[in-house]
């Protein structure tokens, strides 16, 4: 078995994930950076972007969010994000309907959501 | 001793005060659930804001580190962020945080420091308003209870953060209700400026961090954000712990009633046995007479 890192994706409303992959791809403001497990511990402040979560050699997760804080230690990655959807589980009319309904940020958001789909 | 008419008036006023303080209850309890799920949720986050902030600041070069994380060197001047409720009605709840606050600003200003005093919620600020109303600097309504918005958490945040910048105060501690379960609440003290800093224990994250963007650009973002988020569970505690003081004191308070009429019908039934012996009393010894 490879080595993993931890990864843990929080938001103010919920864990959103929390599991050993063995590479995180999170979009930082400086351009999208992978982390493997023992990675020097890193600070990153992140874009609204996609963080891609690879097992085996594959993705198998996507999450959209919308800016946020990567704290990268040799053993985890924890991603502190105010929003996040799961791209994978996340159906594109119901976020129209949301984001409807949602202040401008947040549709801002949305929108982009939708687009990534 | 009473009448039975006045017995009967008493009995009725206490059951309409029972009605009321159970319906008090049952709203606290629905509103509850819904505050506990939310204090609850948002806790993963906020340790793990105030995890990360507590390594920064134990990292932190004093002589060089945004004085938001290790402070300004000085603690003269103190700012105490109080949060209570806007309603009343919730047993203790108030009263401790007025309490707390109390014991803490008599202990600072013995220590010679000054006090100043940002009260969010009707309840403290208005009790303590006599005695330290001069300290106030701000005093907040409507931003907790049911529903808390984060927007406001930030606006509170970027106060205290200005207030800072302006040297109005060297030191900020937050006091507030953190919820423990439906029957109890724990008075908390959380110092917000500087950020308290980790246990020596928690030194294994090791290493200096690498920072991106460079180091102070990143800190200037992040510290107001840890702040904010500081406020937003703080704020969700307190509205939890609120509506579980209420529901435990509605609960009380139902049951008390009910035992008051209990009581109160066995003294209406007493006196009205009483009235009827009587009757008899006085109809019999009349028939005997004659």
């Amino acid at each position: 078995m490879a080595e993993t890192t931890q990864l843990e994706l929080v938001t103010p409303a919920r864990v959103m994930a929390q599991k050993s992959v063995q590479m995180v791809v999170a979009p930082g403001v400086e351009g999208l950076f992978g982390v493997l497990p023992r990675h020097a511990p890193l600070l990153a402040d992140l874009a609204r972007g996609i963080v891609e979560v690879h097992e085996d050699g594959k993705v198998t997760d996507r999450f959209m969010i919308d800016g946020g804080l990567a704290d990268v230690s040799s053993e985890s990655v924890t991603i502190l994000a105010e929003r996040a959807i799961d791209l994978g589980t996340a159906d594109a009319a119901t976020l129209k309907v949301q984001a409807a309904a949602a202040n401008e940020a947040e549709a801002a958001f949305l929108k982009a959501v939708i687009e990534a789909l | 001793m009473a009448s039975l008419k006045d017995l009967k008036t008493r009995i009725n006023s206490v059951k309409s005060t029972q009605k009321i303080t159970a319906a008090m209850k049952m709203v606290a309890a629905a509103k509850l659930r819904r505050a506990q799920e939310a204090a609850e949720s948002g806790r993963p986050y906020a340790d793990r804001m105030r995890g990360l902030i507590a390594n920064l600041a134990a990292k932190a070069d004093p002589s060089s580190a945004p004085a938001l994380l290790v402070g300004n060197g000085k603690s003269a001047s103190h700012l105490l962020v109080v949060i209570s409720a806007d309603r009343g009605l919730c047993g203790g709840f108030n009263g401790s945080i007025t309490r707390q606050t109390r014991a803490e600003v008599t202990r600072l200003t013995s220590e010679g420091k000054t006090v100043k005093l940002l009260m969010v919620g009707r309840k403290s600020a208005d009790s303590l308003r006599r005695e330290f109303g001069d300290r106030y600097i701000a005093s907040l309504e409507g931003i907790q209870g049911t529903s808390v918005a984060f927007s406001d958490a930030a606006d509170l945040g970027e106060t205290i953060r200005s207030g800072f910048e302006n040297g109005d105060f060297d030191i900020c501690t937050m006091i507030y209700n953190k919820f423990v379960n439906a029957i109890t609440q724990e008075v908390k003290l959380t110092q917000l400026i500087p950020a308290e800093v980790a246990d020596a224990g928690d030194g294994e994250a090791g290493g200096n961090y690498d920072y991106e963007p460079e180091e102070d650009e990143l800190l200037a973002s992040l510290l107001p954000r840890i702040i904010s988020t500081q406020i937003y569970s703080a704020l969700l505690e307190s509205s939890a712990a609120e509506l579980a003081a209420r529901m435990t004191a509605m609960d009380n308070a139902t049951r008390n009633a009910g035992e008051m009429i209990d009581r109160l019908t066995l003294v209406f039934n007493r006196t009205r046995q009483a009235a009827i012996t009587n009757e008899l009393i006085e109809i019999i010894s009349g028939a005997e007479a004659l």
